[in-house]
């Protein structure tokens, strides 16, 4: 049998299944603790993990119909006209026993594509899922039973059903109308636009390259235009949408043929407050058809009880489609309502919703004093919260819904920090959320808890017992970091000590500015916090930094394209800091194209696409009469820069320096023969597998890398503490950090540094050749940006915690350590306290986030050997949780080889 | 009338494309099976006297002024113009 790359690194010390202070046992672990939900929101959850995602016409229908017909309306007005119709035609889908209502679509798991941002699938793709569709229409009744694979993903067509991108079912019937409306939108879409304009840029060329060389990962004005942000409920909570109109309308009344001194977009304001006129009663619409569908099913139920709810339900939807809640389940609601509005409105990933148990708690706290509610039927909400948040699926394209994101909508719940005086804001629904979400452990809402030292230690104390669930949250993220953050790349926009305060997690753990507002409720005053920025999915988007290496060192070729992408440089590198210089040249030469090209993307999207509903909620659009196309918010230096592949990047160019320029073992010219040769092996794509451990030996005879690439993988890993290899990271850090702001955005700008991975390690790792530091050609790259790489971090987690922290992490928007943990290794009251000094220490060196994996790695193996019998495993990848049976196996391959630690 | 499909039904609400649940029964059910009899007809432009079909599966509406492409499948119960053949 051939050799594999997992015995290779065994010869070299490093074990890919590395346990770390101690053995795991040899039988499987469970995770320690289990919950159960209410025996209402098992029956919802049943439902949902039977549930396939599902597309269809209905909205993109309306909306582009709508459109069409008004070529003579100003832009904004013009898709606000549409929106209105999209919301007010969407089929209200009311499923029994449920307590909470409203979704994006039709379905239960249901979503639609839209054409406007980006219609190329479904035009160059139209002919052969119109054959689909044809042929579905005469398929088996076999083949019907047969439901897709991979959780609730449509790999293969089926029955009636048409694949779309191996992720969503359509119905046959729908495809023909489907492409059809997508050829409407060809040369008008803000994809098409767009990419008439970037031509115009300097090095589009180069661009171009980029992107077929997979150095970045997506282009982010027509795919995920908004997102990674927090939502703001306040307005639509504190007054309701009649009052919001009624607003509106005295606004238009002020500014109609008013400029107030703003000769550029003051005029705007009008046609602003009429668009956003128009949407709000869409969707009130919208919501009343909702109440209709719950009258309508409370008259012909039998069962009384399931009658009972219906009427009460409708008397909730018709109440809160105009008027400020009254009750919390109202409250609750109605954030469901603002929430699936705004992803309806656009293609988003990761609206997150923010510090919602600080939002809600008004009526929390007068439901409980007027004996309105138990704390158990909160529960029992918030449990459905969770089923319906998991129900979201984003429509992008595949690369990015399932290269990037890995099916995951991100709609992150902050629980903690501290309110705008500085004491802690935890409150007494937090604890309730937290105990919701061990209950009903589902992907979404992932929780953030922001840490502070002010934070009550039961509080804590209940999130370990949650992250023990193996949830993979709450995550932990450093409050006091954030606010250091916040200050750097908000002050010049005004940010005040109290309003950083205010921050949240938005999509992963992309820190985000909110603003804190003052809710009356019967008279008492409470102070909330909400979202108040734009999106931060936008920007550049995920540069390899291994792949920049590679081109670096290899004259700007793209060793597996060979394609020039880069101009040549030409130059031989007689120093360690000559391939650094190099490396800093191509980077900023990428970064600079993709920040015109995607500035110019973004400028189309404001122009043509702009968000009205969801700028409605921002402060301060509704007060100023801007939105967010013109610089509503009231923050907006939200672009950044995403770096993935910080591990191998920072390994490789330890191994560079040590072999090449410090002992002068090997010659560069020696060891990129070897990269050219993947070091023996045969490349992740010739055996079709990307998984580390399954890579193997062209010839089990040959040796003539063997002992290079033995070296390279012992050169000093970043994760052990050791100078040698953290102060390059150091070096890299305050580098990028600095260099990103010297790009803008469309806004003007500066951008700045984001350090996630998401699941791009996987997709970017699969482009990236062989590196330095002896990983192989087209396997997954270390997770996240301080992970350590698989195997390598081999003294302890406080080593690797030493390593991340070498650097100052409040000069970026975030930084991102996960880490495995074996069950048994904080079993008990004990090992919970364990847990808790362990972050504690992380965060007091000033780490910005740690995330746990708790799991036994043999069921992970289990798992992908037996997908079947692991439905509803979840794990933590990067920033996110997510049903292992949806994660591509380049990303599951990754987290078995984790370093699995057993104790600390 | 030919018998519906649960799909073509006011008494079914959909799960996904592939399937959904019966109201009257709250059982699971395929979205292409028979429904038994007495079930709701689902308005949908199929049934309205403002759709003409084409060929296939597309049509147009002729509701508007200015028609519009159309299919006969799509929900209209939230159409304003819908009117049951």
């Amino acid at each position: 049998m051939a050799k594999t790359f997992k015995d290779t690194l065994k010869d070299a010390g490093i074990s890919m299944d590395l346990e770390s202070g101690g053995h795991a046992p040899d039988y499987l672990v469970e995770r320690e603790i289990k919950k159960e939900p209410h025996e209402r929101i098992k029956y919802l959850k049943e439902i949902y993990m039977d549930a396939l995602s599902s597309i269809n016409n209905e909205f993109p229908y309306w909306y582009t119909r709508e459109y069409l017909k008004h070529d003579n309306e100003m832009p904004v007005v013009r898709r606000a006209m549409a929106l209105k119709a999209g919301f007010s035609h969407l089929t209200p889908a009311i499923f029994p026993r449920e307590l909470l209502t409203v979704r994006k679509g039709p379905f239960f798991r249901g979503s639609f594509p839209m054409p406007w941002l980006t219609e190329s699938f479904f035009v160059t793709q139209g002919d052969a899922l119109y054959q689909e569709s044809v042929k579905r229409g005469s398929a088996s009744a076999g083949e019907h039973s047969k439901f897709g694979a991979g959780g609730g993903n449509v790999t293969e067509s089926f029955g009636n059903v048409v694949s779309v991108a191996g992720k969503f079912g359509v119905r046959q019937e729908e495809v023909p109308v489907m492409v059809k409306l997508a050829h409407m939108w060809k040369d008008k879409s803000v994809e098409d636009i767009s990419n008439t304009y970037e031509q115009m840029v300097p090095g589009y060329d180069i661009k171009e390259k980029i992107m077929r060389s997979v150095i970045c990962m997506f282009d982010s004005g027509f795919t995920l235009p908004q997102g990674r942000e927090v939502i703001n409920y306040y307005y639509p909570l504190q007054y309701g949408f009649d009052s919001i109109l009624r607003i509106a309308q005295e606004k238009m009344d002020e500014v109609a043929g008013n400029a107030d001194g703003d000769g550029m977009v003051g005029m705007n304001r009008l046609y602003n407050y009429h668009a956003v006129k128009l949407v709000i009663e869409g969707v009130q619409t919208w919501i009343e058809n909702y109440a209709l569908e719950a009258q309508r099913l409370s008259s012909v139920t039998q069962d009384k009880t399931q009658s009972k709810e219906y009427d009460e339900m409708a008397d909730r939807l018709f109440y809160i489609a105009h008027y400020q809640p009254r009750t919390f389940i109202e409250a609750l609601q109605l954030t469901e309502i603002i929430h699936i509005a705004v992803v309806n409105e656009d293609a988003i990933s990761g609206m997150s919703v923010g510090r919602l148990g600080q939002v809600l708690y008004p009526w929390f706290e007068q439901d409980i004093a007027a004996g309105r509610i138990t704390e158990d039927l909160v529960i029992e909400l918030l449990e459905q919260d969770r089923v319906m948040k998991t129900s979201i699926d984003p429509f992008a394209s595949t690369g990015v819904v399932g290269g990037v994101l890995s099916g995951n909508s991100f709609n992150t719940l902050s629980v903690g920090g501290v309110n705008s005086n500085g004491d802690s804001a935890v409150n007494r629904l937090e604890y309730l959320i937290l105990q919701a979400a061990a209950r009903n452990a589902m992907p979404q809402s992932t929780i953030a808890l922001h840490y502070d030292e002010k934070l009550p230690e039961d509080f804590l104390m209940l999130a370990m017992d949650v992250i023990k669930t193996g949830a993979g949250y709450p995550a932990f993220m450093n409050n006091d970091i954030a606010e250091q953050f916040m200050f750097k790349q908000y002050g010049a926009e005004g940010m005040t000590v109290a309003e950083s305060r205010a921050w949240s997690i938005g999509g992963c753990l992309e820190t985000q500015p909110g603003c804190w507002k003052t809710l009356t409720l019967n008279g008492k005053q409470y102070e909330i916090p909400g979202g108040a920025c734009q999106p931060t999915s936008v920007g550049i988007h995920f540069v390899a930094m291994p792949k920049v290496l590679e081109l670096t060192l290899f004259n700007g070729v793209d060793q597996r394209t060979k394609e020039q992408v880069y101009p040549a440089h030409n130059r031989e590198f007689l120093a360690y800091d000559d391939v650094w210089d190099q490396f800093k040249q191509y980077w900023q030469l990428t970064c600079r194209v993709l920040e015109r090209c995607n500035n110019l993307q973004h400028d189309i999207w404001r122009k043509n696409n702009m968000a009205i509903f969801n700028s409605m909620l921002k402060p301060d659009c509704l007060d100023s009469g801007h939105l967010i196309n013109e610089l509503g918010y009231r923050y907006n230096a939200t672009y950044n820069v995403e770096s993935c592949g910080t591990a191998n990047f920072v390994n490789s160019m330890a191994a560079l320096k040590k072999h090449v320029f410090d002992d002068h073992s090997y010659t560069l010219a020696e060891i990129k023969l070897a990269i050219q040769d993947n070091f023996g092996f045969k490349t992740a794509h010739e055996i079709n597998s990307f998984s580390l451990a399954d890579q193997q030996k062209r010839d089990a005879g040959e040796t003539t890398y063997d002992q290079m690439h033995f070296d390279l993988l012992q050169a000093p890993k970043y994760g052990n503490d050791d100078p040698y290899v953290d102060q390059i990271l150091k070096t890299w850090e305050d580098w990028f950090c600095s260099d990103c702001h010297n790009y803008k955005s469309l806004y003007g700008l500066p951008m700045y540094a984001c350090q996630i991975s998401v699941s791009t390690h996987g997709a970017q790792g699969s482009a990236t050749m062989a590196t330095p530091d002896g990983r192989l050609s087209g396997t997954t790259y270390a997770d996240a940006s301080m992970s350590a790489y698989p195997g390598t971090d081999r003294n302890g987690p406080f080593a690797l915690m030493s390593s991340a922290t070498v650097w100052d992490h409040s000069n970026s928007q975030n930084s991102q350590l996960n880490i495995k943990i074996h069950p048994s290794a904080i079993k008990g009251t004990e090992g919970s306290r364990k847990l808790l000094e362990l972050i504690r220490a992380y965060m007091r060196k000033g780490g910005f986030h740690v995330q746990f994996n708790v799991v036994d790695t043999k069921i992970l193996r289990d798992a992908q050997a037996n997908p079947g019998n692991y439905r509803d495993l979840m794990v933590r990848v990067a920033g996110f949780t997510q049903y292992w049976v949806e994660i591509g196996k380049s990303v599951q391959d990754e987290l078995i080889a984790r370093t699995e630690y057993e104790g600390f | 009338m030919d018998k519906l499909t649960y799909r073509d039904t006011r008494d079914y609400v959909a799960i996904d494309v592939d399937k959904g649940i019966d109201h009257r029964t709250g059982q699971l059910v395929h979205a292409d099976a028979v429904a038994p009899e007495g079930y709701a007809v689902l308005p949908k432009c199929k049934h309205c006297k403002h759709y003409q079909q084409d060929e296939g599966t597309v049509g147009k509406c002729m509701a508007d002024e200015q028609e519009f492409i159309a299919y006969g499948d799509m929900a209209a119960i939230t159409c304003r113009d819908y009117t049951q053949v």
